[in-house]
């Protein structure tokens, strides 16, 4: 049976569960005991839940890598205030332990296992804006050392001397 | 003529996110200091830490993506866009959402470091391997190796959403905008992922 709402049975229980996953959360919150009991959600997901809630702890790093980085975080912060100091633009240093592809746009989404979902376009986009800017700079850096490269003077004399050629050619 | 209207709506609700976003103020203030940024760190190391050692399976791993997601996110910041809408509720945080993506991004990165870079057959066996680590040091510490079996024998979506639902107790806004997708299919992503577990741990014994 469809309900009024357009959604659909397998909704419908998406959305109590949704509902009752929220009171546990908030009773735990609160340190209160639970008091939502949702007759239509069946026992065992309703079992499964609180024991997922209780038994899925989060795990702390140690006392030893948090202070380390908070030291390189505080590193990567001097760096960012010196530039901003001096009026310019803050731009940070590349910090290490990461490449420029995770600089690109950090919390863009990329591709992942697991995720049909995701797609290959930034790696494509990268590889494109970087190959053309490549070509180009390229052509600029071949004209810029073709117009500035010194000249052999065989060659300026074999020029001079077709220059010459051709204009008493013209004259004649 | 529609777009006066559209601007009083649009203004009124600028008006109403003031109030949303928790850790609004502290995102301004790494913003005009960066050294503020240490109070953000402090908040929420251990559930980027946390996130990243279910997904990754050790220790090693987790510190690592860790570390990159906090330097990207201290590096970024001013790239960072408050988008809190008022069905997010007062306890929104999308700079929370925002750090997730970063840290789901890396995650991502290691991942893909390490299929380049498999890990020597002796090193696994020394306890390099993915989640059946996490199994035996969660079991050790809570008795609780049969649950996280369950969870992390699912599709690597489904899993996730209930990591980030259960571990890190976040509401479905928030993971619908970790993950990319709509409220919706977080509701069903997680209603299927707890069916599985609750079938999975129904058929052995507790």
């Amino acid at each position: 049976m469809i309900p009024a709402s357009g959604q659909g049975e397998p909704e419908i229980e998406a959305l109590r569960v949704d509902r009752y996953l929220e009171s546990i959360l908030v009773a735990r919150e609160r340190g209160t005991a639970l008091t939502l009991h949702d007759a239509g959600l069946a026992a065992d997901l309703r079992s499964t839940a609180e024991r997922l809630t209780s038994e899925l702890t989060r795990i702390h790093p140690s006392f030893r890598f948090e202070e380390r980085l908070a030291g390189r975080l505080a590193e990567l912060a001097a760096a960012l205030r010196l530039p901003a100091a001096v009026g310019g633009e803050a731009s940070p240093p590349p910090p290490i332990g990461f490449d420029a592809e995770d600089r690109f746009d950090p919390a863009h989404p990329v591709v992942d296992e697991g995720d049909p979902s995701s797609f290959r376009a930034r790696p494509l986009l990268i590889g494109g804006a970087l190959t053309s800017a490549a070509v180009s700079l390229a052509g600029v850096v071949f004209v810029a050392w073709r117009l500035s490269r010194p000249v052999h003077p065989m060659v300026r004399a074999i020029r001079a001397a077709h220059a010459r050629a051709d204009h008493e050619g013209g004259l004649a | 003529m529609a777009r006066p209207v559209f601007r009083r709506v649009k203004a009124e609700e600028e008006r109403r996110l003031v109030h949303l976003d928790r850790d609004r103020s502290l995102v301004e203030a790494a913003l005009r200091d960066p050294a503020a940024f240490d109070a953000l760190y402090r908040k929420y190391l251990a559930q980027v830490y946390s996130y990243a050692y279910y997904e990754l399976g050790n220790h090693h791993d987790a510190e690592d993506a860790a570390e990159r997601t906090f330097l990207l996110a201290l590096g970024a910041l001013d790239r960072f866009e408050e988008r809190a809408r008022p069905v997010d509720g007062d306890g929104a945080s999308t700079f929370r959402v925002w750090l997730f993506r970063i840290a789901r991004n890396v995650v991502a990165n290691i991942r893909r470091g390490r299929r380049r870079q498999p890990v020597a057959p002796i090193e696994a066996a020394a306890g390099m391997a993915g989640s059946t680590d996490v199994e035996r040091q969660v079991s050790e510490r809570h008795e609780a190796g049969a649950a996280w079996a369950a969870v992390a024998r699912l599709p690597a979506e489904r899993r996730r959403a209930l990591v980030l639902r259960f571990v890190e107790e976040m509401s479905t806004a928030e993971i619908a905008g970790i993950l990319g997708r709509s409220e919706g299919a977080v509701r069903v992503l997680i209603h299927r992922g707890l069916r599985a577990v609750a079938r999975d741990l129904g058929g052995r014994r507790w």
